[in-house]
């Protein structure tokens, strides 16, 4: 099998009772309750290779986190078939999470109030890392990481982004060849977002390390994701090269521009009458975002055509983010469903 | 074997933390022995007004007192998990403990264990060895070692009904009164069985078999042959509920939904 992560028709449900109002409904509720199933994974399948980085994204409660854990064999699936390194997650969990790497971005794999190297030394106990690997291997990872002064700190007197360093080195101990983020750059600032994402794409240009990661920061993906995954309602609705979702969707560009006095969506709707243009209202009165075909002789008529009947203050024309790409299609995939 | 070192590691670890806030640990240890011998004047106060309670005297009744305090030592040293549905469940630290490979039973354990606790078992022989000494029981060579698996039977007893306890939290979350309740059904455990009427005490024999910790296993030493059946049964039952509550808990991990963030 070539597949580090193979997933066919994978689901899971939760069900959960939902209570009835008032005095009257909670008695009622003693006897007979009313039991929902809320399918947070909708059957998907998924297959990645060796080495590849893939970004696993989509809305809160599309169903991210919830594959993150069967794939890591925290929960068990409701139906479907998982292999990850050929074993089955929540079957073999003992045996199988050597071999993975996990950092949440929201909980903490060391200890709270011992130094970090004495979180390490526990770890490496616990994942019965030989002495040898050990030494030359994570004296390589601390030296990346740029961790050396953090090492006899304890974890609660750490900085968030140090703290994100040390995690991502905790996971690393027993160099796992697959990697699990969650959301591993929330919160922390620029500088160390790079630092993170210089050092990903090292271990995986090193060992080969095949990384899957799910982050709301669409910049992390656009940095270090060749493939996205998206995710929306548990199902996947899209599963490609991030470039190839750039060349579909993003065809268009913007131009926004800042008038001196205020325009009306009527107006400025009537000036461009003959071009396809959508026209959004920014901040203010005063601000309006034109959203055109990607055409040079659009883009100069429409701006010829403005310029020449109202004041302008600022001009901008921009190529459409990812951001929103992803935000667009979310919208028309609601609108699909719905 | 390597599951015995990392409970080195993790222990030594423990010290190392504790020692840096010896004020805690003080404080800790102190209000132990405050709590036993709270108990322990309770039991002499009784018998300030009676000195035979259906058939025990005041002495063989410190001495199931003494006794009881060695597997309830070792069961708060290590099974004292009454907070798990709170700490791992609700707050999601299971999802950790689910990314090691160790087992997660283990590893609560491990992470849980309060070796201050392990006082108790000091303060039990001593209260062992001076009724002992008053009731004027000698010792053969072999009481040791049958005290040991005795007091193992009694620990296990304790620790089963506990961790079939916190296993109730892979399937409900909400908030029960139930620990604080077994905390006191507990300490029933530690009066002759006898006294209680006969609904009572085949609960503590055979249901929440609190009575195999103090009463039973202490007849053996006390010289009681009436109840020599049941304190040789002592570790029987422990391992019985013991590996029950362990099946009952690897299901439960199997029902674990993980905190929704």
């Amino acid at each position: 099998m070539d597949y580090i992560i193979d997933v066919k028709e994978l689901r899971k449900e939760f069900t959960s009772h939902s209570s009835r109002s008032g005095l009257k409904g909670a008695f009622r509720d003693l006897f007979t309750r009313n039991y929902t199933i809320k399918t947070a994974v909708d059957d998907i399948s998924l297959q990645i290779k060796k080495g590849e980085m893939v970004g696993y994204i989509g809305e809160n409660g599309a169903g991210k986190s919830t594959t993150i854990k069967m794939l890591t064999g925290i929960l068990t699936p409701t139906s479907g078939h998982v292999r990850v390194n050929g074993m089955n997650p929540h079957k073999d969990r003992e045996q199988f999470v050597r071999s993975i790497g996990v950092v949440f971005g929201q909980r903490s794999q060391l200890w709270w109030d011992i130094a970090v190297q004495e979180s390490f030394r526990l770890l490496k106990k616990v994942y019965n890392v030989p002495d040898e690997f050990y030494n030359t291997h994570m004296a390589d990872v601390i030296e990346t990481l740029a961790i050396e002064p953090l090492l006899d700190k304890p974890v609660r007197k750490l900085s968030l982004g140090q703290r994100m360093r040390c995690e991502l080195a905790a996971a690393l101990i027993h160099n796992p060849p697959l990697l699990f983020l969650d959301e591993p750059t929330i919160g922390l600032d620029v500088l160390v977002k790079l630092k993170i994402r210089e050092f990903l794409k090292e271990i995986n240009a090193k060992y080969g390390t095949t990384i899957l990661l799910t982050t709301h920061d669409l910049s992390d993906i656009e940095a270090l994701c060749e493939r996205v995954i998206m995710l929306d309602e548990g199902k996947i609705i899209y599963d490609g090269a991030l470039r190839q979702l750039r060349e579909n969707w993003g065809e268009g560009k913007q131009i926004q521009f800042s008038f001196a006095e205020e325009a009306t969506h009527a107006e400025l709707q009537s000036l461009t009458h003959d071009h396809l243009v959508v026209w959004d209202q920014g901040s203010n009165a005063s601000n309006w975002t034109a959203s055109v075909e990607n055409n040079e002789d659009i883009i100069s008529a429409v701006i010829g055509q403005v310029v020449g009947a109202k004041k302008i203050a600022d001009l901008k024309i921009v190529e459409i983010t990812t951001e929103e790409i992803i935000r667009n299609i979310y919208e028309e995939g609601a609108v699909r469903n719905g | 074997m390597s599951y015995l070192s990392i409970f080195f590691q993790y222990a030594g670890q423990y010290l190392k933390t504790r020692l840096t806030y010896r004020a805690d640990m003080l404080v800790e240890i102190f209000s132990d022995l405050l709590f036993q011998a709270v108990n322990l004047i309770f039991i002499l106060v009784v018998f300030g007004h009676t000195s035979l309670l259906s058939g025990w005297s005041k002495d063989e009744m410190v001495f199931i007192y003494g006794f009881f305090l060695v597997p309830f030592a070792i069961f708060g040293a290590f099974f004292n998990i009454w907070d798990f549905t709170d700490r791992y469940i609700v707050k999601g630290e299971m999802d950790r403990i689910l990314t090691r490979p160790i087992h997660s039973l283990f590893q609560i354990i491990l992470e849980r264990m309060e070796l201050e606790s392990l006082f108790g078992v000091i303060t039990g022989l001593g209260i062992m060895f001076y009724s002992g000494n008053k009731l004027g029981l000698s010792l053969h060579w072999y009481d040791p070692f049958v005290f040991v698996v005795l007091v193992a039977g009694g620990a296990l007893v304790y620790a089963g009904i506990f961790v079939a306890l916190a296993s109730i939290g892979f399937w409900s979350d909400s908030k029960t009164d139930i620990m604080p309740m077994m905390y006191n059904i507990g300490n029933y455990g530690r009066y002759p069985v006898n006294i209680y009427n006969r609904i009572i005490r085949y609960v503590l024999t055979w249901i929440l078999p609190f009575a195999f910790v103090g009463v039973y296993p202490s007849a053996y030493f006390l010289g009681r042959d009436e109840w020599y059946g049941y304190a040789f049964l002592t570790p029987v039952i422990g391992l019985i509920f013991f590996g029950l509550s362990v099946v009952l808990w690897n299901y439960g991990v199997t029902k674990y939904r993980g905190a929704g963030n």
